[in-house]
């Protein structure tokens, strides 16, 4: 089985931990990196190409300005959006990113995973 | 002769405003004075012998008017009337006539007297004035910028001019005969408002007010309001006039430049301002902590022998819907779209959003072609929300219609449902633990404008509010 790599994004510690936890639980998953703003993000994606990267919206430096930056430069990389926020300008301003992906925050842990797995199935 | 009668007789023949003669009993002229020549026209010489019905116009002698008359002076003892008669020229004058039948000591009837004024000068003064108050009738009638009209003394409205019909919204045969408290708000009318001008307009003599009324169709307008209290020479109320004028654009313009207005519109920002931080702090850290909480709860939840498991699991169901619920706190707080797409745009988002998933469809349409100043989108927006929210909460209905127009310099809002209606009238549906209402009108009369609500049992109900939409400075008047 090819493990699947997965950087995340977001700003609240609490939730990058959580979520490092719950993706570190599957078997065929592994986070390679862990990032705390939209640079960080870029940059570790840059070095790692990871499979997926798991974005938060309204970390500083902007979502949506990391996902075109980690399109443009880690072509293999999908990329998930993982937010707070569930309004249709926000998925609108994602999909303008080229995200296809976009999970509530508070969704269950299994709904995470199985949109993590779809979002890099598509890349295959 | 006695000098006495002399000297009566000499008045009597000299007087000239009256023309005093004499009749046998037959009607034959047998005396004649100087008022009689100047009024009629002829000399005693020419007249007297002539029947006296040659004063008569043809019609009358045809009718037999003046045998007529004598007659009934006869029985009578008397008869008075008012008539055209004819000059010797053949011209006629309008004549006050009185003939009264002169009897003999032994009771024969021995002759008429016969005293006529000319009233023709005085007819034409009536006529005129007649004429004059017919053509200030129709003055009344046809102005269009003043409501005029009368009440009667209970308040009942007896006329209608147009201005009446432009202002108010209602025909003549529409409104005569109502009691005019229909004109004023329904909070104004469970007050005894109404009533009490009325009051202090016999009082008084005059009462002027300035405040909302209410169109036919049930929208307001910020009226200036005369009422005077009419009485008779007797010093009996009559009833009362009522002049009105309709001054919601004069008012808007004033508003718009005061200070009270500046510093409203400051609040409002402000309040909308700390809302937002508000939603953002729930939602960027008690949300995301709970969120973290819920993952690691079912992470634990998984790895926990299933007697355990199943505690933790309805642990985290418990913080799930927490979670859910302070993010419906966050959109009401702070509905997406406010913050730039304009008024309209964020209204068809919040319906989108709000009203999906309720079983309700909704209609929205609207015909805002600038978007109102922020405080007045900010209000509307608040108060359309409320009103929404009782539409899911109370009206149990199946379909919501939204509207937004320009009117007045403002933007008129109804928010229709089909539900259940209003149980009770809406004094008694607000205040204790219900302030939606409440603070819907709070909001709307606030920022100047009005609020209303109406709806029978079983009839849906109907919001209805209007907010001024002036930016400062501009004027009211296009
Ligand atoms: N659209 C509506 N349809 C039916 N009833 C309504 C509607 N809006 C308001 N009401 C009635 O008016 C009452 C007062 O409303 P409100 O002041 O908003 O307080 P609350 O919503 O907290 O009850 C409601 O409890 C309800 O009985
Ligand atoms: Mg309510």
């Amino acid at each position: 089985m090819t493990r699947l790599t997965v950087l995340i994004g977001d700003d609240e510690p609490m939730i990058r931990e959580a979520l490092s936890e719950v993706l570190a639980a599957e078997p065929d998953l592994d986070v390679v990196a862990i990032a705390c703003d939209a640079e960080e993000s870029i940059a570790l994606a840059v070095r790692h190409e990871p499979a997926v990267a798991i974005l938060d919206m309204r970390m500083p430096g902007g979502g949506a300005h990391a996902a075109r930056e980690i399109r443009n430069r880690s072509p293999r990389t999908r990329i998930m959006a993982f937010s707070a926020y569930g309004d249709a300008r926000s998925v609108e301003e994602m999909g303008r990113a080229g995200v296809t992906e976009y999970v509530l925050k508070g969704v269950p842990n299994r709904d995470i995973v199985a949109a993590v797995r779809r979002v890099a199935a598509g890349a295959a | 002769m006695a000098d006495a009668d002399r000297d009566l007789h000499l008045l009597v023949q000299s007087v000239v405003d009256y023309s005093i003669f004499m009749l046998d009993p037959d009607g034959y002229i047998v005396s004649w004075n100087e008022g009689a020549q100047r009024i009629n026209g002829y000399t005693a010489k020419e007249i007297i012998g002539s029947h006296f019905s040659v004063f008569f116009p043809p019609e009358d002698v045809a009718s037999g008017k003046p045998e007529w008359e004598l007659m009934t002076a006869t029985s009578e003892g008397r008869v008075e009337d008012e008539g055209w008669r004819v000059r010797k020229d053949g011209t006629r004058f309008w004549a006050n006539v009185i003939i009264t039948p002169l009897f003999g000591e032994t009771g024969e009837l021995r002759g008429f007297g016969k005293v006529t004024r000319d009233r023709t000068q005085h007819r034409m003064a009536e006529h005129a004035l007649r004429e004059s108050e017919e053509r200030f009738r129709l003055l009344v009638q046809s102005v269009v910028d003043y409501a005029i009209f009368m009440l009667d003394t209970e308040g009942h409205i007896v006329s209608w001019n147009a201005g009446a019909q432009r202002i108010k919204g209602y025909r003549a045969d529409e409104i005569v005969g109502s009691h005019f408290s229909v004109f004023y708000p329904p909070e104004d009318v469970a007050s005894g408002k109404p009533d009490r001008e009325l009051e202090i307009a016999v009082v008084e003599g005059r009462l002027e007010d300035e405040g909302w009324r209410v169109r036919k169709d049930g929208t307001r307008f910020w009226a200036n309001v005369i009422i005077t209290a009419l009485f008779d020479e007797t010093g009996r109320l009559r009833g009362f006039g009522k002049v009105t004028r309709d001054l919601t654009e004069r008012r808007m313009a004033e508003r718009t430049l005061d200070e009270r207005g500046r510093l409203l519109a400051h609040l409002v920002q402000a309040q909308e301002m700390e809302r937002r931080r508000i939603a953002w702090d729930v939602h960027d850290d008690t949300i995301q902590s709970m969120v973290a909480v819920g993952m690691r709860l079912q992470l634990l939840a998984s790895r926990l022998p299933p007697e355990h498991a199943a505690t933790v699991e309805r642990l985290d169901e418990a913080v799930s819907s927490a979670v859910q619920r302070l993010r419906g706190l966050t959109f009401r707080l702070r509905p997406p779209g406010l913050d730039g797409d304009g008024l309209a745009q964020a209204v068809d988002g919040y319906l989108a959003q709000a009203i999906s998933g309720t079983g309700l469809t909704y209609t929205f349409t609207h015909d805002l072609l600038r978007e109102p100043p922020p405080e007045s989108a900010i209000t509307i927006f608040r108060i359309l929300q409320e009103a929404l929210t009782n539409v899911r909460k109370h009206a149990m209905a199946t379909s919501v219609s939204v509207s937004m127009n320009a009117v007045d310099h403002g933007v008129l809002v109804r928010v229709v449902d089909d539900g259940v209606g209003l149980a009770q009238p809406v004094e008694r549906l607000a205040g204790r633990d219900h302030f939606g209402l409440l603070e819907m009108r709070e909001r709307a009369e606030t920022a100047g404008g009005w609020w209303s609500v109406s709806g029978r049992q079983g009839e849906g109900t109907t919001v209805m509010f209007w907010v001024p939409a002036l930016m400062y400075g501009e004027s009211g008047v296009s």
